[in-house]
């Protein structure tokens, strides 16, 4: 009898001891590459602090969207989870279902470790709910081998963009692929449309559901956009094809540009990632200030997490220096950390891409309503489908655009 | 040894507990999460009455989304119904590798839609897809089409790769009925002189009734079930036009945080199904009466 109770106080002991030092990650870094990246991080983690045992996570991007509001809302939620930086945050913080994360910085400020002007992105009513970890420029990414058989020089105006996709397309190469299966891809185009026709502020507040969608600067974007889409130079059926599908095209050299993030080179095969370059979005109106997207990664503790101790010690952890350095060395990406240097040269050229703008968006589908941004992706999409229906698609998103932002 | 009563019913508790937490008390909650708002996040919501419901005849998507469901309906009835039983017919005579066709057939059915999904989305794929390479090889490109693009043709891709299996599933049922087909009666009718097909006729199908009431209500709640093909190939697009009730739902509730609305529609889709569930009942009752 006593031997029994022993034996149970030991596994009572044993289990609170565990229970005290897991700490739980829930990871949207699917790809293989980011997913090693990350495991590299852990073992860096677990060598410094080993009195934490880290577990990992990691789920499919698209799935990983669709669980995170089940985990904030359960009684077992992770302690640490991976997420977007902008709206996206700040409706989960809003519904009290984040921890803030302001202790964290009680010895250094936030701006001892980030550029200040992450702050905004990262904060909801005056508290730091997000962690910052790397982030990424969008550009137009291209093929260097394609553009150097058809002496092709990187555009920088709208009319030599145009020139670029017209000497591809009469030679059988296609100029613009993407695949617009998960929708998202279409949401870059608008935004770069948008914040080089119209400005960044101007884009905001349309993303903030304060501007109509039947606005006539609105239909202007799509004016240019049509120009593409009428001319043919989009990838043919690209509601049939992943980003990732889209990507082998440009790969592959079948076709010629793709405007993505820099995370393309994650799925982009050895040999040919030395070929991928990308230039600036070009510029259509010279008036309007160059503005460019630049979507941040990062963590979040649940508000229900059970070790928020743990996961404090380990969200500190992905601040530091050298942490942000060796992830964002592995990958390319930029750390969010500031003293960290851009790990190579294409990354340098991301960087001065960033730093020579006059602004930085998130992405459509993280300035905006979760529901606004799946209603008008939709639409995105038909409208490169049935160019000619753009009246009656820009009705249609300013109706849900009301239904939304009462 | 006294028989213990009680040993079915504890044989029962634990399956009848977790049917009961994770299937029956689920449908009443999404019942009363319908008549709300709810975000599916926040901690409060709003009791709206059948405000869900009025939107739903007002949202084109919803309807698309019905009315795609009955596509899908009539193709698993109208096609896996008659090829299915056909494919039974075929089977069921003795033939030299009558086994390993039997099995042939019979091998989609072992697998789930999500793989099937996977496979079919190679297939359909406009560039280098097996179909469009296919139809170009011998000669017939302009019939290749972006099956899965094409706002009109997406929906009827989607049910002919379902079909692949549910046609396989037709035939086991048919095959399983045909056991039950009295052969005196097919002697009987041969030594009468009928024809073969006075003998499928007048003799076979009649006594294929209850395998066939089967099938039809079998393939009419697949076809309503439908979800996990067209979210693996399309996920409903594009723009909603391969979109199936299921699907809408899931993006509804889980994409856009509306769960009130998205519970609304799976409380439509259970009395849809109900109502077939139904008949089914009452046929088998009525052949019940009969004997």
């Amino acid at each position: 009898m006593k031997r029994g109770l022993l034996v149970l106080l030991v596994v009572i002991l044993a289990f609170s001891a565990f229970a005290k030092t897991k700490i739980v990650i829930n990871s949207n870094a699917s790809d293989p590459a980011p997913r090693e990246a990350f495991k590299h991080v852990v073992d860096m983690f677990q060598e410094k602090y080993p009195d934490y045992e880290v577990v990992v996570n990691t789920f499919p991007h698209e799935d990983f969207k669709t669980l995170l509001r089940t985990w904030l809302n359960s009684k077992e939620a992770p302690d640490v989870v991976t997420w977007f930086a902008g709206e996206r945050m700040r409706y989960f913080a809003e519904k009290g279902l984040l921890l803030p994360l302001d202790d964290i910085f009680s010895d250094k400020p936030f701006e001892a470790y980030f550029p200040a002007s992450f702050k905004s992105a990262s904060e909801y009513d005056g508290k730091i709910y997000f962690l910052p970890f790397t982030w990424y420029w969008w550009s137009v990414y291209y093929n260097t081998e394609v553009f150097k058989k058809y002496s092709l020089t990187p555009p920088v105006t709208w009319s030599q963009f145009l020139h670029v996709c017209e000497v591809l397309k009469e030679n059988g190469v296609t100029p613009i692929t993407i695949g617009t299966k998960y929708l998202w891809p279409t949401g870059g185009w608008f935004d770069y449309l948008d914040m080089r026709v119209n400005g960044y502020k101007f884009h905001m507040d349309l993303t903030a559901g304060k501007i109509p969608y039947t606005d006539a600067r609105v239909k202007k974007v799509f004016e240019y956009w049509k120009q593409l889409v009428d001319n043919g130079y989009f990838l043919a059926n690209h509601s049939s094809y992943t980003w990732q599908d889209a990507a082998s095209f440009l790969f592959r050299g079948e076709a010629g540009m793709y405007l993505m993030g820099q995370f393309i080179k994650d799925v982009a095969p050895a040999e040919v990632k030395d070929k991928l370059d990308f230039f600036r979005f070009p510029i259509i109106d010279g008036n309007v200030g160059v503005y460019e997207e630049t979507p941040i990664d990062g963590f979040m503790v649940p508000a229900k997490a059970k070790n928020p101790e743990g996961a404090k010690v380990f969200i500190k952890f992905l601040a530091s220096k050298e942490v942000q350095d060796m992830y964002s060395k592995e990958l390319g990406r930029l750390a969010a950390n500031k003293y960290v240097t851009p790990p190579d040269a294409h990354a340098q050229k991301g960087l001065d891409l960033v730093l020579a703008s006059d602004g930085v968006a998130q992405f459509y589908d993280r300035d905006t309503d979760p529901e606004m941004a799946t209603f008008g992706m939709n639409k995105f999409v038909e409208f490169m489908t049935f160019p000619q229906r753009l009246d009656i698609l820009l009705k249609q998103m300013e109706f849900q655009r009301r239904k939304i932002f009462k | 040894m006294k028989k213990k009563w009680w040993i079915p019913y504890a044989f029962l508790a634990l399956p009848l507990t977790m049917y009961l937490i994770w299937v029956i008390i689920p449908i009443f909650q999404t019942v009363i999460i319908s008549f709300t708002d709810w975000d599916s996040v926040s901690p409060s919501y709003n009791f709206i009455g059948l405000e869900n419901y009025k939107m739903l005849f007002y949202d084109y998507y919803f309807l698309t989304s019905l009315l795609n469901n009955i596509k899908w309906m009539v193709g698993f009835v109208i096609v896996a119904i008659p090829i299915g039983l056909g494919i039974a017919m075929l089977m069921d005579q003795k033939f030299k590798g009558n086994k390993f066709f039997k099995t042939m057939m019979y091998l989609p059915m072992t697998l789930s839609f999500v793989v099937i999904g996977e496979i079919w989305t190679w297939i359909l794929e406009p560039n280098h897809g097996v179909i469009n390479e296919f139809l170009r090889g011998i000669g017939l490109g302009n019939l290749a089409k972006p099956w899965l693009s094409d706002p009109n043709l997406v929906t009827y891709a989607l049910i002919f790769a379902a079909l692949w299996r549910q046609i396989s599933y037709a035939m086991v049922l048919f095959l399983a009925g045909l056991q039950s087909v009295p052969t005196e009666q097919v002697e009987a009718a041969y030594v009468d002189g009928a024809n073969s097909w006075q003998r499928f006729w007048y003799v076979i199908l009649p006594a294929l009734r209850p395998a066939m009431v089967i099938a039809i209500t079998v393939n009419i709640i697949d076809s309503l079930r439908a979800f996990d093909i067209v979210f693996v190939i399309t996920r409903g697009g594009p723009f909603y036009s391969s979109s199936v009730m299921a699907n809408y739902m899931y993006i509804e509730s889980f994409n856009n945080y509306n769960m009130g609305y998205g519970a609304s529609i799976a409380v439509i889709q259970f009395f849809i199904t109900l109502g077939f569930i139904i008949w089914y009942l009452i046929n088998s009752f009525k052949k019940e009466d009969n004997l």
